[in-house]
């Protein structure tokens, strides 16, 4: 594919008085494994949501593989997967169900939609877990249920908003890897977090977002400027804490 | 750390109330409501001096505020942050100490405030000299410790309950008979007593052995103090004492495991079949398996069934059980029953919550959107068209005036349409966020959606009732026609014209929804759920 995968031009979103999103712009190559990282509360939500059809911008346009989000949301919902920061799943529906339920809706036939669901429960390590109520699944259970509703229909592009937040370990390799997949096979991925290390292992392309606007962006290597991926934030977002001189009790053995 | 525990309790209200205007008109009509109650019961009470069954029906009264106690919690799912034993496990506290201080928090409120003025009417109602009006007051405050602490018990049990699924699951249920338990007290009691079945001779009976409830020691021992057996004036508020203290104790230690309890709702069983049915009927299809899995699955769901049934029977049962009742007010039990099948629907993409987002996916025009709404109906009319029908036919056949049973069917299966349609209209139109209070399956409008709620209560009711009345019309104009072909025709017509009905309302909304699709998507994710 010739042009970009994500491209992001000027976009901005206001709630009321406050700007969450002061026209970012941002372009992300195919095959890309892109990391989107920012404090809380600087806009990277409100940016993938309006990225993935969920929010209508106030202005600005978002292309993926060259077409218009807004112009024509269902197409590009049909090309994209979207696992957001807290799973919207159906509580009620077995994770079979689920699975099956998303493919049916991205247009899979009842047995593509179940044949496929079982595939991934059984790479995501949920078979097991296969006929149990989503109400009763733990958060990296959610988690993976989630990332198996957005990868169901093979999308090219795939949005995640902190994938690993609560997530333990083993869950989170899971996750890890059929991510390292997906992009190894050529599609794309841009994922929202706070978590430096993992962005910084992960991701060949980084972008940082600071009060809804994006710092800077480029390349893993780039952006580190030869410093570790946390110094580099710390240093271009700037330390938030003041001085620690009033905690002097702290620490010491007395009440 | 009881003054600390009361003084958190009361900065929370304050909290709550600068934070929204809601909290704010609810906590003026709460406390207007305590006052009005507490007047009451002291008149009530105080009314009683000088009565033959005085003490009986004392007894009766304190009975009543104490089952109040005892149902509130029930209710509420708790009553506030403070009083969740879980709240505070982080912090190193000694159950006793916690015990007395979570107790003096409960006193603290207008509630409690307004029971204990309640019940000091029992001092003018039945003491008198000294001994009589001191053991009043002191019957007065332990019956109110009496009640908090059976409140206090009830809370810390079922709060291991309800923070479970499976708890909260099952609390959902509780709705149905306090549905129609309330309709009972509102339909049958007021009846009863005009037609002078219910006097205070009826409750002679019960005093035998209202008597030795904890409520009942309380009244007596006021009544024994007055007549000059202080003995057992003194022993009857001994035991009362008593009761409190192991109420009190089996409290701590009901506390003391609440605190190092986990929840175990994960453990749960598997569902059966793996396969969403309806599979093969396309999108409609698909979408209509989610739903019909809901309903079956999502206790609030069933519970709205449940409600829509007692609300049905209630409307008519108190005419139909007289003898000189019109019949015809059968087609209200219909009217009521489909408007509420609409209004508990009426806020669909509120009602899923966030995971509508998952099923934007497959909403690609008006077409999947007119599938969406026809999805949700199918499901809904399976179970509601032949609910609305047995119940129609229960009531005729109580009634014992089968005839009003067919028109009753037609006015189902008409107001049903209706509803439905109404219904797909709302949900599009005025889509709120919804929200589920902790440790209840029932999910209410968010704060500030309140309006939106009873927007559609009513407009789907007066709707509903409007959209019936040309069936009404068309049986009274067929009136000459023979039977059996007319009441044929008339059901067949009747159904015929629902389903019109709620087609329009879902190409209506599939309409509407085609350019407001993210602003909608929007409403369920702030749903919390």
């Amino acid at each position: 594919m010739d042009g970009p995968a994500i491209a992001v031009r000027g976009l901005r979103k206001s709630f009321g008085q406050k700007e969450a999103v002061a026209g970012i712009d941002l372009q992300i190559a195919a095959g890309s494994f892109a990391g989107l990282v920012g404090p809380n509360g600087a806009g990277k939500t409100t940016s993938l949501s309006m990225m993935t059809a969920l929010l209508r911008p106030d202005a600005g346009q978002v292309l993926i593989n060259g077409l218009d989000v807004w112009s024509d949301p269902a197409a590009a919902k049909a090309i994209i997967g979207v696992v957001p920061a807290e799973a919207r799943l159906f509580d009620r529906l077995s994770g079979e169900e689920m699975l099956e339920y998303a493919g049916r809706l991205h247009g899979l036939s009842a047995a593509q939609a179940r044949a496929r669901g079982g595939q991934l429960l059984d790479v995501l390590d949920l078979t097991g877990d296969a006929r149990r109520l989503i109400a009763d699944y733990s958060t990296g259970m959610r988690k993976k249920a989630a990332l198996g509703c957005a990868l169901i229909h093979n999308p090219s592009v795939l949005f995640l908003d902190e994938p690993l937040e609560g997530v333990d370990p083993i869950s989170a390799d899971v996750i890890r890897r059929l991510l390292t997949r997906f992009v190894g096979s050529g599609s794309t991925v841009l994922f929202s977090s706070h978590v430096m290390e993992l962005v910084e292992q992960v991701c060949d392309h980084v972008s940082i977002i600071d009060k809804g606007k994006i710092v800077v962006s480029g390349s893993t290597q780039q952006v580190r400027g030869g410093k570790t991926l946390q110094q580099a934030f710390i240093d271009l977002v700037g330390p938030r804490a003041s001085g620690e001189d009033g905690l002097t009790w702290l620490g010491s053995s007395s009440a | 750390m009881a003054r600390l525990l009361v003084r958190l309790k009361l900065r929370l209200l304050v909290n709550a109330l600068r934070a929204s205007t809601s909290a704010k008109v609810s906590f003026i009509l709460s406390t207007t409501w305590a006052v009005i109650v507490a007047a009451a019961v002291f008149a009530l009470l105080a009314s009683l001096r000088g009565a033959a069954a005085a003490v009986d029906l004392t007894t009766v009264i304190f009975t009543v505020l104490a089952f109040g106690w005892l149902i509130l919690p029930v209710i509420s799912f708790g009553l506030d942050t403070t009083l969740d034993p879980a709240m505070l496990t982080p912090y190193p506290l000694r159950t006793r100490p916690l015990a007395v201080s979570l107790l003096a928090a409960s006193a603290a409120g207008p509630w409690p405030v307004a029971n204990l003025i309640g019940l000091l009417g029992a001092v003018v109602g039945l003491a008198s000299g000294w001994l009589g009006v001191l053991v009043g007051l002191a019957a007065a405050a332990l019956q109110l410790l009496f009640c908090i602490t059976l409140a206090r018990f009830v809370t810390t049990s079922m709060a291991r309950v309800l923070r479970s699924r499976r708890g909260r699951d099952l609390a959902a249920f509780v709705f149905v008979p306090i549905v129609a338990g309330y309709e009972f007290v509102t339909q049958v009691v007021p009846r009863a007593a005009a037609e002078g079945k219910l006097t205070a001779a009826s409750f002679a009976g019960v005093d035998a052995w209202m008597r030795w409830l904890p409520p009942g020691l309380a009244a007596h021992a006021i009544a024994d103090a007055s007549d000059g057996r202080a003995g057992a004036a003194l022993a009857r508020l001994a035991l009362l004492a008593a009761v409190i203290a192991v109420l009190g104790w089996l409290w701590i230690r009901s506390l003391a495991r609440a605190l190092v309890t986990p929840d175990a709702s994960t453990q749960s069983s598997r569902v059966r079949g793996g396969a969403l049915p309806f599979a093969r009927f396309g999108l409609r299809g698909t979408f209509a398996a989610r739903f019909w899995i809901y309903q079956r699955r999502d206790p609030a769901e069933l519970a709205y069934w449940g409600i829509v049934t007692v609300i049905m029977v209630a409307v008519s049962i108190s005419t139909i059980l007289t003898p000189d009742g019109h019949p015809a007010v059968m087609l209200a039990s219909s009217v009521f029953g489909a408007a509420f099948i609409g209004n508990f629907h009426a806020n669909a993409v509120g009602a899923t919550g966030p995971a509508f987002v998952a099923e934007t996916a497959g909403l690609t025009g008006e077409r999947s959107l007119r599938a969406y709404l026809s999805g949700l109906n199918i499901s809904l009319g399976v179970i509601a068209a032949p609910l609305l029908i047995v119940v129609s036919l229960g009531l005729a056949a109580l009634d014992r005036r089968p005839g009003y049973a067919v028109l009753a069917i037609a006015v189902d299966l008409a107001g049903l349409g209706a509803a439905l349609g109404l219904a797909s209209v709302f949900s599009v139109l005025a889509p709120y966020p919804m929200t589920k209070r902790v440790g209840t399956p029932m999910r209410v409008a968010s704060d500030g959606f309140a309006v939106y709620g009873l927007a559609g209560t009513f407009g789907i009711l007066f709707g509903v009732a409007v959209a019936v009345v040309p069936v009404i019309v068309a049986e009274v104009l067929t009136s000459g026609a023979p039977v059996l072909a007319r009441d044929l025709a008339l059901v067949a017509c009747a159904a015929g014209y629902g389903l019109a009905l709620a087609s329009a309302g879902v190409r209506i909304g599939a309409r509407a929804a085609r350019y407001r699709l993210p602003e909608i998507c929007q409403v369920a994710i702030r749903s919390r759920l």
